[in-house]
Parts: structure tokens; C-alpha cells; sequence
């Protein structure tokens, strides 16, 4: 896989359509959708439900492809990828987190962070151990290491799917409304902890509708009805919302 | 991967009512084909065991001699010389016997009854007096010229005990009436459904009675160090006698005695020598085992549907609880082909503990069915030749049973964690479930 380099965008989206079929009626769910996303930003999509925020992190996140237009992720053209390879770059180049968390429940912490090194197959189990205590040690849970999902509090386990978002050392993290299933406290806490890598350099694209989480963000991409509405700052989206 | 096996344990432990139900069920089956099969073994020894020791050897070199193109007489002439060679060409040979070859008819002073008389050496029959038991006289006294050994419903039929006189009334080979009184020397318990045709006097007698040579016998009755060979060893023997100069018969596979028509009809004279198996002359047997390991097989089969249905199911469920978890992990990177072998892991890891617990479950129950010597319904007595029911656990083929339910088990769990592998990643994250 060729390598961007650190000024070349991570995402860049040209003119993208997203179509989805229901029944006879085709239902267009992103249009002419254009952006990109650079190294190093702490980026919300916000917007209110249904206007197309999670279609956009999907194809972003090359789990979906799109109906028209070019969505290029770490330098690849995903509408020119196999199944396979969407597979690899989704592995080496991006790192998610879900709203409802989706970790592994009959695996520990340790190894829920610890399986996408496993199916990366480039570390032996000594490296492994290394980047994965490391990582929980960063994410606050180290002590929780060998406590499965189901032991964990909500908040705990979103630290875990962060460490494994990140474990692979990913050219961007996806967050769709990672906060939306914590209490406020938690949820605070899960984005002092994602600014706080983004400070070390992560790259962290989320989709929100929460404006105390929208006011974090560094930039704002507001989508209504599929469009891109207005790229603005935090204090643009505010005043706009106020 | 050691992780797979792991995701595939602790899932299968958490679901622990449905793992304890499929996995009982796949030991239910594998416990039943264990003991059929063992069934099936110990039927088929003792059957063989029985029958090779009324009628029939694993391999029979004997014969029609012809004086006149339309008789037939079931004899071979001069067989010490057959014996040898029979002897030099066949190492596979355990033992042998020689036996004489009649027909005729039995009567007492109140009734009569046909019967296939045998004439026997009784002191070279170890085997025969290892299978027969006797409940009145003595097997031995069958060296006493003129004495008769017969079975239980003949005696009963004929009204006959030890030291009664029963003459046996017969043809010569060259159409004379003859007949000769012999002494009920034994009664031996039935053996099958077919032990009162027969009955046995000593091979002299029988010669007498059909005014042979003492150079002649009805044939050579082999016995083989493994009777499974006794096609192999057939064939052999064919060409080893033909090649020594013997006219040796086509192979037929029927009984001596139902070819006396065929022979009578063919053009020509003198000796000709037949190589036959047990199969070929127990042809009874050999439908019984046949039907009944059909019924095994069809048995088994209905039985392996149904746990395929259910594993197959399991593994649906299992699939719907999980089709977020599958989508996260196609999501973060995880290949289709992990998505399969992660749920045919389960699979087979249940299958191969399920069918593991039923070998041992299943050995232990045939060990102790013998243990308890069970009396086999006297229906099945008479046609599978046993009173009590006799288990053979034999190592392959309970390997076998082990390697085909966990084999099969594990094709069922293909189909569904194929289409878990075909899930689209998006509409898997999203899934209501």
C-alpha cells in the first residue's frame, strides 16, 4: 500500500452520492458530498438524525461503498478495491469506535484490543503484550486487563474500544457518536481522553448530534439532508446554533 | 488461531443450555453407533463363528464327481493329495478340516425329517466342540463308528434320546437305496434357525453309507487367520489348483447343494473341483448381515439428518445473537474466511467433544451389556445363531464413528457460518439483533 504523506489528506471525498434501494423507490442518503480530512484534525460531523452523518462515516470507513463519486481513504481508491482489500485497509489504515461499543463479550479486555494485532499477523506475542498494556495503561483500564466486557462499566468499555481502535496505530479513528450510550460525567471524560490523543497526533473523524460534544471539536462538517451544509468552526456552529 | 478456538469455547460455555442439548444429542447418536456397530460385530462373529462350524469353512475346496454326464455326487477324490496342495498354497490357513458332504432322511420309530448329514472326524473338530454345547451324551463318542450327533428339535421331532437307534435313509451316488442305523451318541443346543437340518456322523459312516472309497470326502474346510480374506484367498486357490491340473469350477455364488441341477445338465465326467466361500454357501447369512448393516447405515443416516438439522440451526441462532459482534469485527478488519472458520471452529469443537463423550459412553456401554449377558429375544436367537446379545467393540470402526459424526457435524455448521462470512459489514453493525 503506498504511503501519503503527513501534508497529503488522510480522506478526500469528490462529488459523492450515496443511493440506497428500498423496494422501488431509490432513497438518496449523501449528495455531491465533498471533503477532506487532514493529518492531525479532531473533526465532528454533526447534524440532526437521518441527515446522513452515519452513511458518510460508513463510507469513510470503507464498510459501504458509494453510488457515485470518489471516496479516496490513506491514498486508496475505495471504489476500486475488492472485498478483500477494503478488508486490509479497514485493518491497517482505520480504526473504529461504535456508539454501542461492540466488543467482543466472551474476550477480556486485553484481548479485544489485542485481536485486530492477531489478525494483522506482523507482532509476536511479546510485541503484542507490549502495545496493548501500553495502550490500556493510556486509556486508563490497565487494571481492568483480564475483566470481560460484560464486568466492565460503560464508560470502561468505551476506553477498551478506543485501545483497539488505536492499537493498530490507524491513519484515523471513526467514532460514530461515541458518546451517545455514556452518562455525561463518562461521556466527558471518553473525549478529554480522544482529545488528549488527538493532542499525541491520531487523526479522529466523528459523527455527533450533541452540541456539548459538537463544542470539542475543531472543526464541523454539518450535514443536512445528505448535503453538506457548512464546514465552520466550533464558535461559526455555535453562534449559528445559539 | 488459538484465539478462534478460545471466541469458540467461551461462546459455546456461555450458551450453555443449547451446548448441553445439541452436544447430548450428537453423544445420543454417537453412543447409538458405537453400540450398533459393536452390535453389528459381535452379531456377524457369532453368526460366522456358528455357521463356519456347521456347514461351512471361511474357504471350501470341494467338488462334484460325475460317473455318467447327467448324476452329480458333492465328493472329491483322493483328497489327501488335494489337502497338500491346498495346505502348501495357502499360508493364510489357521486350520482345516475334512469333512463329508450328505442328504438324507432321518427316521425314528415315531416320525421322520430330512436332514444335511455331515460326516466329520470329530477328533480334528476343536472348534466344533468349542461351539456346539451339548446338553446330553458326549460330542466325543462321535469316534464310535455308526453314532450320530443331532440337535435339539430334532430329537424332540423324532422323539429320540441318547442311545436310541435312528437310521438315516439315503441314495447312493450311483442310485441305490440305502440306509444304515446309527446311535444318538450328542444333542447339542440349537444353533440358529437352521441347526436342525443338519446332523453329524462320523466320516466313515458316511462314507458307508454312500459306498465311497475312504479315499474320497466331501471337501476340505478351511479356516483363516483373517476370514475377511476369504475372497482373496477364493480366487487364489482357484488358479493354484487349476494351474496343478484340477478342472476347477466357474465361481457361482451359491450353495453346493443348489447346484446339483447345473452340474447334472453340464457334458462331462469325472472330478471337478468348486472353490467356494462362506458367503457363497451361507447365503442366508450373508443377506442377514447385509440387511443389517443397512439398517445401521439407514439408521445412521436418519440419525446424522437430524443432528446436522440441529447443529445447523444452533449455529443460525448463534449467528443472529451475534450478527453486530460479526459486523464489528469485519468492521475493525477481520477477513470473511476468519468469519467461517471462527463459527465452523464452534462447530467443530462442539461435535468433536460431543462424539468424543459418546465413544467413551458408548464403549462403556458395550462393555457392560456384555457384562450382564443379556438374553437375546428368542426370535432373534433362532436367525442371528446367539442366545445372548454379543457386543465386538472394534478400535477402527469406533474411530471411524468418531471421525465420520465429527466430520459431518462439522459440514453442517459450514453452510451457516458461510452466510455469517457473507454478511455485509454495514447491515451486520446495524442489525436489530
Amino acid at each position: 500500500m503506498a504511503t501519503p504523506s503527513a501534508t497529503q489528506p488522510i480522506v478526500h471525498l469528490s462529488n459523492v452520492d450515496k443511493d440506497y434501494q428500498l423496494g422501488a423507490v431509490t432513497v438518496t442518503a449523501l449528495r455531491q458530498v465533498s471533503l477532506e480530512i487532514a493529518p492531525g484534525e479532531f473533526t465532528v460531523i454533526a447534524g440532526p438524525s437521518g441527515s446522513g452523518k452515519t452513511t458518510l462515516l460508513n463510507l469513510i470507513g470503507c464498510v459501504d461503498v458509494a453510488t457515485r463519486g470518489e471516496v479516496v481513504v490513506a491514498g486508496r481508491d475505495t471504489g476500486k478495491l475488492s472485498e478483500g482489500d477494503l478488508t486490509r485497509l479497514r485493518l491497517n489504515a482505520l480504526g473504529f469506535i461504535f456508539q454501542s461499543f461492540n466488543l467482543v463479550g466472551v474476550l477480556d479486555a486485553f484481548q479485544n484490543v489485542e485481536f485486530p494485532l492477531l489478525l494483522q499477523k506482523q507482532l509476536n506475542a511479546v510485541q503484542r503484550k507490549e502495545r496493548v498494556m501500553d495502550l490500556l495503561q493510556r486509556v486508563g483500564i490497565a487494571e481492568y486487563a483480564h475483566h470481560r466486557p460484560g464486568e466492565l462499566s460503560g464508560g470502561q468499555r468505551q476506553r477498551v474500544a478506543i485501545a483497539r481502535a488505536l492499537v493498530t496505530r490507524p491513519r484515523i479513528v471513526l467514532a460514530d457518536e461515541p458518546t451517545a450510550n455514556l452518562d455525561s460525567v463518562t461521556g466527558n471524560q471518553i473525549l478529554d481522553l480522544m482529545q488528549e490523543l488527538n493532542r499525541e497526533g491520531t487523526t479522529f473523524l466523528f459523527s455527533t448530534h450533541d452540541p456539548k460534544v459538537v463544542s470539542r471539536a475543531g472543526r464541523v462538517i454539518r450535514l443536512v439532508d445528505g448535503r453538506i451544509q457548512a464546514e465552520e468552526s466550533v464558535e461559526q456552529f455555535q453562534s449559528s446554533h445559539a | 488461531m488459538f484465539t478462534l478456538l478460545q471466541i469458540a469455547a467461551r461462546n459455546l460455555a456461555r450458551n450453555r443450555k443449547r451446548t448441553l442439548l445439541l452436544g447430548g444429542a450428537i453423544s445420543v447418536v454417537t453412543v447409538l453407533l458405537v453400540l450398533l456397530t459393536a452390535l453389528f460385530n459381535g452379531t456377524q462373529a457369532s453368526m460366522l463363528r456358528n455357521a463356519t462350524t456347521l456347514s461351512t469353512g471361511h474357504v471350501n475346496v470341494a467338488g462334484f464327481y460325475k460317473i455318467t454326464s447327467g448324476t452329480a455326487a458333492p465328493v472329491v477324490t483322493e483328497y489327501k493329495k488335494l489337502r497338500e496342495i491346498v495346505e502348501k498354497e495357502t499360508p493364510e490357513i489357521q486350520s482345516l478340516v475334512v469333512r463329508g458332504r450328505g442328504f438324507g432322511k432321518l427316521v425314528s420309530d415315531v416320525s421322520s425329517q430330512v436332514a444335511v448329514v455331515s460326516g466329520i472326524d470329530i477328533q480334528q473338530e476343536a472348534g466344533f466342540k468349542n461351539i456346539l454345547e451339548i446338553v446330553k451324551g458326549d460330542s466325543s463318542r462321535l469316534v464310535e463308528p455308526h453314532s450320530i450327533l443331532i440337535f435339539e428339535q430334532t430329537a424332540d421331532r423324532l422323539e429320540l434320546k441318547i442311545g436310541d437307534n435312528v437310521t438315516i435313509s439315503s441314495q447312493t451316488f450311483r442310485g441305490a437305496a440305502n440306509s444304515i442305523d446309527c446311535k444318538v451318541v450328542a444333542i447339542a443346543k440349537p444353533l440358529g434357525m437352521f441347526s436342525s437340518f443338519f446332523a453329524y456322523v462320523p466320516l466313515d459312516t458316511l462314507r458307508e453309507l454312500y459306498s465311497l472309497d475312504p479315499s474320497t470326502a466331501g471337501g476340505i474346510q478351511l479356516y483363516l487367520k483373517d476370514w475377511e480374506k476369504a475372497d482373496q484367498v477364493a480366487t487364489k486357490l482357484r488358479t493354484s489348483l487349476a494351474k496343478a491340473g484340477y478342472r476347477v469350477m466357474d465361481h457361482t455364488e451359491k450353495p453346493y447343494w443348489q447346484k446339483f441341477d447345473i452340474v447334472k445338465r453340464e457334458d462331462w465326467t469325472g472330478q471337478k473341483i468348486d472353490v467356494t466361500t462362506w458367503m457363497d454357501e451361507d447365503p442366508f447369512m450373508k443377506w442377514t448381515l447385509f440387511g443389517f448393516r443397512a439398517l445401521i447405515v439407514i439408521v445412521f443416516m436418519v440419525l446424522l439428518a437430524i443432528i446436522i438439522i440441529g447443529v445447523m440451526n444452533t449455529l443460525w441462532m448463534a449467528i443472529r445473537e451475534r450478527t453486530r459482534e460479526v459486523g464489528a469485527l469485519r468492521a475493525i478488519g477481520m477477513q470473511r474466511h476468519t468469519v467461517l472458520a471462527m463459527f465452523v471452529t464452534e462447530g467443530a469443537l462442539l461435535a468433536i467433544i460431543s462424539s468424543t463423550v459418546g465413544v467413551v459412553l458408548g464403549v462403556a456401554a458395550a462393555y457392560g451389556l456384555n457384562a450382564a449377558h443379556l438374553k437375546m429375544i428368542k426370535g432373534f436367537q433362532m436367525v442371528l445363531m446367539s442366545e445372548t446379545v454379543t457386543l465386538i467393540v472394534s478400535p477402527p470402526t469406533v474411530l471411524v464413528s468418531l471421525l465420520v459424526i465429527a466430520s459431518v457435524t462439522t459440514l453442517g455448521s459450514i453452510l451457516p457460518a458461510w452466510r455469517a462470512a457473507r454478511l455485509q459489514p454495514v447491515e451486520a453493525m446495524h442489525s436489530s439483533n
